[in-house]
């Protein structure tokens, strides 16, 4: 009682200092575009919510956004990284506020929003001049109407990374090949070595390599056909399918066990030759590993070299709400073109490990080298789940259905009749 | 007049509040069940489109597995929470020393978040113990259990871990009321230990029982945080709670009419579930 | 000091044994988190030689941990203040009025309310509270209050059964009217049961995650718990500086207990036996 009696009052002086410190910046921010301006700002300051997915990033966008911000010192840019961008941005969505900027990767969740209006039409920006046009065609047609509602900044590529010091100890070649790629990790993994680190234990860790194989087997008219009812997976991703079940069979044995940043650890560590995952993991690996030497090559989905396209799609698009609020649209194209200046968008490029679709800027990085032939001449193909359903391909669905059909070491067909149902009910509603 | 006065003011201490609840509680769980009915995303046009998402809920995978999950892991916890937060209880009821100390660190827990407590659970079972493992070469226990089918299991311990706590301090608070002499007399008769717990010690804490089988049922029934922080879900949907499926399905994959539809189904079985709870409690006195 | 009475050393064993099941997940935390990258490699669960309290500077600067204090506070601490002067008076006007058919149904209302499950709410809830511009820390706390209310009706009624009527009816004599007899004669004979609720409600608004994840848009207003959710993947593969920072999270609430265990678990217990 009496330690109940000592504790109240300075509990209460002290909550009653702080809360009413807390309370005047709640009264500041209870209209939407909140963020309490620190210190005495003076003049008319514009602060943007700037949403971006990648948390591999954050301390460049930081950087880069101090930059900005020393440029414009009436523009204030607050970095979000939320973990889950997907069901942040639909909670966003269904509150009526969405962050003033977004970059993000060209997925599902970005063609609804665009679909529904959420962004605003660029058509006619001079920003759309500087950049790829080809990247710029393809963000229409994912969204499926011929108005640019964002602005591609850089794209990514699904390859195999490789340990070179690996690669040499256990005496390999480029494999061109699915044979070649598996017969070689075979006799890794009999030489008592690991062929493949997984990071299973996150479910959106399957999706590279899926999109990898399906992309390259199922028919180009596969994503036409299943959605006016011509096809389903079972009928067409067999392959896929099949191969996704080999692959996972020259995996660790925990690899369900061990979430992507253990996976990128223990890459960087030496722990397997190869590591099937985006491009944008090399920075990432290298950070834990500085010393690591890394090489790429595309996945050789197919017996026949010359026919074997790399995934490859929008990793960042740079899109402006409509806010309906002039000075921050304003804003936001000034952040936008401070963005697409070659020097910042090759310096964004390079510490993301990705390419810039800016015009004349190329990515140095030499472990990119190999597939830089497959960008230029447009031997590329767009992830397949940009075109999958929201309900399936946000929240980690479908990566979810694949990741609990492998480790029960289920069939292909089990495999592919879950992903049809998967597809029928999540088309049936959104 | 001054009864006017008086009933004046009991309206007005209880009608504001009273308002508020409407319109915060009740208010959105109607706007649900409406939207149960139509076919909204989220945002953009919707129409009614009757029965259709219930009927298509009776044929989802996913959303049944949701529900067979949740029960299991509600009915595993529950009685796991219950036996082992008795068991406590009757060992801190015993003649023991530091009695003060011990039950200070069996409530620790309960002041603790329970989303942390399964991020530093998930570091344990997904490295520390398949590091331990592998340097003893115990090949079995090398694999990290949130990856496999039996991921349910390390979500169940980490429940049990902090929800212990809470029901311990119940038993303990329904020990406490029993007097000393009702023992005395049964150890005059020579009764064993175990047979003083089942024919003394059990029927008269029985209410505190009933208190902590229903107060635990409901919290488990609704598991969240111990999901996100450990499983996200997985491996695969194995780990799914129904809690889970609306928020990333409903706010996430724009299935928000769906998902509406699947918590009225929710609503009504919890409901059933209170019911059988209550009507198998009846005529026993509860007081929580 | 020394009893009579035997020690029993079975349950002294068992709770041991328990003791050491709760302390060596927290042990293990705080190892990590005293560790640079290295040792934490060599050894999870050794004692380092020197121990990196730096980590906990970085979550800090990592995290706002201050601003991100007190959010928690400020919502915490309202919503504790509101819930036990609007609860006791709400469930003192039920208490007194049972025999009115207002109140009785008012009461069943509050009570079947405690059976519906949160989901429902949810999807329509989030829209509803961003219209009203509330998807911040203040909407929250006007939740927390409003979510409150069923439980602790329920409580508070319970207890009032058993506050005598005869202080009030002399009050009601000497012609004080009901808002003075209830702030001056009942709210205070509530004590005990308004330091559970406060307990309940303090616990239960500091330890939530679900609704400021579904509440909150705006990253400064995030609560402790929210926050270790949305840095998580920027703490990578440093472990240290993860659990640097969930220990953080973790030490006000335990720093509380620590001084008040024995007020805490004690009111607490009342909730259930009184």
């Amino acid at each position: 009682m009496k330690r109940y009696l000592v504790f109240t009052p300075a509990a209460v002086a002290t909550t009653i200092l702080l809360a009413t410190r807390c309370g005047s910046s709640a009264n500041t921010s209870s209209n939407n575009d909140s963020s309490q301006s620190t210190g005495g700002s003076t003049g008319q300051k514009v602060t943007l919510e700037f949403l971006q997915n990648k948390p591999e990033v954050v301390n460049e966008w930081n950087s880069l956004i101090k930059d900005f911000e020393q440029q414009y010192p009436n523009i204030q840019v607050k970095q979000i990284n939320p973990p889950n961008t997907d069901t942040t941005l639909q909670a966003d969505l269904a509150k009526g506020q969405v962050p003033d900027i977004i970059a993000m990767g060209a997925d599902a969740t970005f063609i609804q929003m665009a679909k529904n209006g959420v962004f605003k039409d660029l058509s006619g920006a001079p920003e759309l001049q500087k950049v790829s046009p080809a990247y710029v065609k393809m963000l229409e047609t994912e969204v499926g109407k011929s108005t640019p509602y964002a602005i591609p900044y850089t794209v990514n590529a699904v390859p195999i990374i490789y340990n070179i010091d690996l690669f040499k100890k256990y005496h390999l070649s480029i494999p061109t090949t699915w044979n070649q790629l598996m017969q070689e990790a075979t006799k890794i993994k009999q030489e008592g070595g690991t062929p493949f680190y997984n990071g299973f234990k996150d479910a959106w860790t399957i999706a590279p390599i899926w999109n990898a194989l399906s992309t390259n087997t199922e028919g180009s008219d596969f994503l036409k056909n299943l959605e006016s009812g011509k096809t389903t997976f079972s009928k067409s991703d067999v392959t896929a399918a099949d191969q996704l079940r080999q692959f996972v069979t020259l995996g660790q044995p925990n690899q369900f066990g061990v979430d992507y940043n253990d996976a990128n650890a223990a890459f960087a560590n030496g722990k397997s030759v190869f590591y099937a995952q985006g491009i944008w993991t090399i920075p990432v690996i290298r950070s834990d590993n500085p010393k690591i030497k890394l090489g790429t090559f595309v996945v050789p989905v197919t017996n026949d070299p010359s026919q074997t396209k790399m995934v490859s799609g929008v990793d960042s698009l740079l899109a402006v709400a409509n806010s309906g609020n002039q000075a921050k649209e304003a804003a936001a194209m000034k952040f936008i073109d401070f963005l697409l200046q070659q020097k910042v968008a090759g310096q964004y490029a390079t510490v993301a490990g990705l390419f810039s679709t800016v015009n004349g800027v190329k990515n140095a990085d030499p472990a990119l080298t190999p597939l830089q032939p497959y960008i230029t001449s447009g031997r590329v193909v767009d992830f397949d789940d940009h075109y999958y359903p929201a309900a399936m391909a946000a929240g980690n669905q479908y990566e979810s259905v694949l990741q609990g059909a492998l480790s029960k070491n289920q069939s292909t067909s089990q495999i592919l009749q879950q992903l049809d149902s998967l597809y029928q009910s999540a088309a049936a509603h959104q | 007049m001054k009864s006017l006065r008086n009933s004046l003011a009991f309206i007005l201490m209880t009608v504001p509040m009273a308002v508020l609840f409407f319109y915060f509680h009740t208010w959105p769980a109607m706007h649900g069940i409406v939207l149960s009915f139509t076919n909204w995303n989220g945002f953009g046009p919707y129409h009614f489109v009757g029965l259709q998402n219930y009927i298509d809920l009776l044929h989802d995978k996913q959303i049944r597995h949701a529900y067979v999950f949740t029960f299991e892991f509600a009915i595993v916890t529950t009685i796991l929470v219950n036996i082992v937060s008795l068991m406590i209880a009757l060992a801190l009821n015993a003649k023991i020393k530091l009695s003060k100390t011990f039950r200070a660190i069996f409530f620790l827990p309960y002041v603790l978040s329970t989303l942390i407590v399964s991020f530093i659970f998930n570091f344990l079972f997904s490295n520390l113990i398949p590091s331990i493992a592998q340097n003893l070469h115990l090949t079995v226990l090398a694999q990290n259990i949130l990856g496999t089918q039996w991921a349910w299991v390390g979500i169940v311990i980490v429940s049990v871990w902090q929800g212990a706590s809470f029901n311990t301090l119940l038993y303990l608070a329904g020990l406490q009321t029993i007097p000393e002499d009702v023992y005395e007399a049964s150890n005059i008769d020579g009764a064993s230990t175990w047979m003083t717990f089942w024919r003394i010690t059990f029927p008269l804490i029985m209410p505190f029982f009933t208190i902590n089988m229903v107060l635990a049922a409901k919290s488990y029934l609704q598991v969240f945080d111990q999901v996100v922080g450990m499983t996200n879900g997985g491996p695969g949907t194995a780990t799914q709670s129904n809690t889970f499926v609306i928020y990333t399905n409903g706010l996430g994959g724009g299935e928000l009419a769906y998902q509406s539809a699947n918590a009225v189904v929710f609503l009504i079985i919890l409901v059933c579930v209170a019911m059988i709870q209550v009507r198998m409690t009846r005529g026993r006195e509860v007081q929580f | 000091m020394r009893k009579h009475t035997q020690t029993n050393w079975v349950a002294m064993a068992f709770l041991i044994v328990g003791s050491l099941c709760i302390l060596f997940p927290i042990y293990m935390a705080i190892m990590v988190s005293v560790k640079n990258p290295q040792e934490l490699a060599q050894s999870v669960l050794g004692i380092p030689s020197q121990f990196h309290w730096d980590n906990f500077q970085q979550a800090m600067a990592v995290t706002h941990y201050f601003h991100t204090f007190l959010n928690s506070l400020f919502i915490t601490f309202f919503a504790v203040v509101l819930t036990v002067l609007t609860h006791s008076m709400v469930a003192y006007a039920i208490a007194r009025n049972m025999h009115r058919r207002f109140y009785r149904y008012l009461y069943n209302y509050f009570f079947a309310a405690m059976f519906v499950p949160f989901p429902i709410l949810m999807l329509p809830l989030v829209r509803q509270m961003s219209h009203l511009g509330l998807a911040d820390r203040v909407g929250l706390i006007v939740l927390y209050i409003v979510y409150g209310i069923s439980q602790n009706v329920f409580l508070y009624v319970g207890y009032l059964k058993s506050v005598p009527l005869e202080l009030e009816e002399a009050a009601l004599v000497d012609g004080a009217n009901r808002w003075r007899i209830f702030w001056s004669v009942v709210f205070p004979l509530m004590a005990p049961m308004n330091a559970t609720v406060a307990i309940l409600t303090g616990l239960w608004a500091w330890k939530d995650f679900l609704l400021p994840l579904v509440m909150l848009s705006n990253p400064t207003q995030y609560t402790l718990p929210l926050v270790q959710y949305a840095f998580q993947s920027q703490y990578s593969t440093n472990y240290s500086l993860a659990f640097a920072s969930y220990l953080l999270a973790l030490l006000p609430m335990v720093i509380v207990y620590i001084f008040c265990q024995k007020w805490i678990v004690n009111n607490v217990t009342k909730g259930a036996i009184k």
